[in-house]
């Protein structure tokens, strides 16, 4: 009992580091139509920058990855820009696959510096003792994890009910003609948008990197793991990105536990959210909270 | 009417049978032939070397999956970023096959005779074709552009099955007997004969002519419909996604036959040939040749391995500036290529096949502008 609870536990704290890099996918999608391949690619550039911040400049860890997230905003601006900017009125199709050669470019620009084959880990910036529930244990790392989801979450829930950009993101969301016509900037939005994706893959990216360390291949399959969550909670909800991002950790960390000694090498954990993902393509295609779309012809 | 076939400058078609014919002149015709001819004279050129040979013989293989991959993505209108693994499909199935029953039952040595690989050869793409049809399932659902995520997915899973199965070595080479032609042991890529060229460049031959019949069959032009406006051919009674099931249930045909020969050109199978790198690889040719377009899927992988090399030279000369630690051969090749792929999307969506369009017309026309 107390390894199935364990197993939850640790599911929750992960499936938060998946909400949160999930959020930043939906935002974009929710405002574009345009599914982000590059969502990886971002938490690794976050992850990578906060890194050469305290190690290399010396800060402070929460004064680096508060710089690194600030530097984010401007390389999703920045995207933005240079490669989805050209797209605007071409078919989404090709924007998709505009974001796929993204993926491509800026993994090949970290491989440039000497990030490309670092295997490093942040210098140890919490207590080592993990936190003791009976038999349950938590590292911090976790809670720092679960932490930077509701800080993010709740800024993101201030933006869009409070701020007039916010709101402007929600119109453009719900028809872009419309929003245009009243004077809405699209550019400014979709923008925002990546920039969005941009910051809360940095604060993904930093989690995984005190979980795991920091190493690119496994950040970018992090960035991955984004898909299940986001279609099992609809690809433009952001409280399907939180449950789905929860529910998918915790499958992920049961399949890791029960059924890792059934395959040879282990590592269930990593393949068994796709199976999710295919099945829920088959039987619920639009997620938990995703909007249906009906037509009638 | 005695009409000088050589001059007609454009199609002047009267009927439905004349509009369905594959060849839209008799000048494109004849210089298909030409053509063809010269690309079985390639092997006897002064200038061919074991380098150029194999990267000719690459060429030939990609091509065939890429136009498997032009019909999911150019002409059904769904991204498909699992094409390497549906290529893995029909290679590992190739592979297998030939290990746990032909070579027990029907008691190979060290070689398979040709006409087991050519019976293979289809039997390699069925498999696959089985896999795209069940990635493409969803479509039955699904509108717009979920299903790249299924491909997605595939990929992934299918490299994670591949590496985490004993039976398949666990990604690990699994070997593949070399091919027996006419009493010649034919030994791939260790030696390089013009064996592979004529095999790649005749099945590609095959291949792009069922691509160019399927296309002005009802089921071509249905997909265009489909990818054009998915309700309006709804209406017109094509089912969008039985059509789209079918688009990707070929697209994997055409991987599963590339992946077979493969495997038996390179005489192994290893999972590092399918990964989703490749996958993208794949797309960036059917991009830059030309999405929508058989002669785009000729050109890209042509275009794209050719470059290959001089991105290696590329890499090389930066090296000489980089410190020694940062690897530039694997920072070079995703860069240039995803430039590549962003700058044709940007500045020429319709990609090479459009340059050779233009340059076709522009000789037809000549001297006249227009």
């Amino acid at each position: 009992m107390t390894f199935f609870l364990q197993l939850i536990v640790t599911g929750v704290a992960v499936g938060s580091i998946y909400a949160l890099a999930a959020l930043g996918f939906v935002l974009i999608y929710k405002s574009s139509r345009v599914i982000n391949f590059a969502q990886g690619e971002l938490i690794a550039i976050g992850a990578f920058i906060t890194y050469g911040l305290t190690v290399w400049a010396g800060l402070n860890i929460w004064l680096s990855l508060a710089i690194a997230i600030g530097l984010m905003y401007l390389l999703g601006q920045g995207i933005e820009r240079v490669f989805l900017r050209p797209m605007i009125g071409e078919p989404i199709i090709s924007v998709i696959m505009v974001t796929i050669a993204l993926a491509s470019v800026l993994s090949g620009l970290v491989y440039f510096t000497p990030f490309g084959t670092l295997t490093a880990r942040f210098p140890s910036y919490l207590p080592d003792t993990p936190l003791r529930f009976g038999g349950i244990v938590l590292r911090w790392e976790h809670l720092v994890g679960i932490l930077l989801t509701v800080i993010f979450i709740s800024v993101l829930l201030w933006f869009f009910t409070r701020s007039t950009l916010g709101i402007a993101m929600r119109a453009v969301a719900d028809d872009q003609m419309a929003s245009l016509s009243v004077g809405v900037s699209i550019e400014k939005v979709f923008a925002l948008a990546w920039a969005a994706a941009a910051m809360s893959a940095t604060a993904a990216g930093f989690v995984v990197g005190s979980l795991y360390g920091l190493e690119l291949a496994g950040l970018i399959a992090i960035g991955l793991r984004v898909f299940p969550v986001v279609i099992l909670g609809g690809l433009d909800s952001i409280a399907g990105a939180i449950v789905g991002g929860i529910t998918i950790g915790i499958l992920e960390q049961l399949a890791s536990g029960y059924l890792d000694q059934y395959v040879p090498g282990g590592g269930t954990g990593e393949v068994f959210p796709f199976v999710i993902l295919i099945v829920l393509l088959l039987f619920k295609p639009y997620g938990l909270f995703g909007t249906k779309e009906i037509e009638r012809v | 009417m005695a009409v000088n076939r050589w001059i007609q400058s454009g199609n002047y078609r009267r009927n439905y049978k004349e509009d369905q014919t594959i060849f839209a002149t008799f000048s494109e015709q004849a210089s298909l032939v030409v053509l063809i001819i010269l690309l079985f004279l390639v092997p006897y050129a002064p200038f061919m070397s074991r380098s150029l040979f194999r990267l000719f013989d690459l060429v030939l293989i990609y091509t065939v999956a890429v136009m498997g991959l032009n019909i999911v993505t150019g002409f059904a209108g769904q991204i498909s970023i699992g094409h390497a693994a549906f290529m893995g499909v029909g290679a590992y199935a190739a592979a297998t096959i030939t290990r746990d029953l032909a070579v027990p039952l029907l008691g190979f040595a060290d070689a398979v005779p040709f006409w087991y690989v050519l019976l293979l050869l289809p039997v390699s793409g069925l498999i696959a074709a089985t896999a795209g049809a069940f990635v493409g399932l969803p479509s039955f659902r699904l509108k717009h552009l979920y299903l790249a995520i299924a491909t997605l997915a595939f990929q992934i899973i299918f490299t994670w099955s591949v590496g985490h199965t004993p039976w398949l070595k666990q990604g690990g080479s699994i070997r593949v007997p070399r091919v027996e032609f006419f009493g010649e042991i034919i030994r791939g890529s260790s030696a390089i004969g013009p064996f592979f060229y004529y095999f790649g460049l005749v099945v590609v031959i095959v291949m792009a002519l069922a691509f160019r019949n399927l296309l002005r069959s009802k089921f071509g032009r249905a997909l265009v419909a489909v990818r054009d406006n998915d309700r309006a051919a709804d209406a017109m009674g094509i089912n969008p996604g039985a059509t789209k099931v079918m688009a990707f249930a070929i697209g994997g045909f055409y991987a599963g036959v590339a992946g077979a020969l493969l495997a038996f050109y390179n005489g192994s199978v290893i999972v590092e040939s399918f990964s989703l790198a490749i996958s993208i690889d794949f797309l960036a040719m059917a991009i830059i040749g030309g999405l929508g377009t058989l002669v785009g899927s000729l050109i890209g992988p042509v275009f794209l391995q050719f470059l290959d090399p001089w991105v290696e030279q590329l890499a090389d000369l930066v090296q000489w500036v980089m410190p020694s630690t940062i690897d530039v051969g694997t920072a070079m090749r995703p860069s240039v290529f995803g430039i590549i792929i962003v700058l044709f999307l940007i500045f020429e969506p319709r990609g090479l096949a459009n340059w050779w369009r233009l340059l076709r017309q522009y000789f037809k026309r000549w001297p006249f502008k227009f």
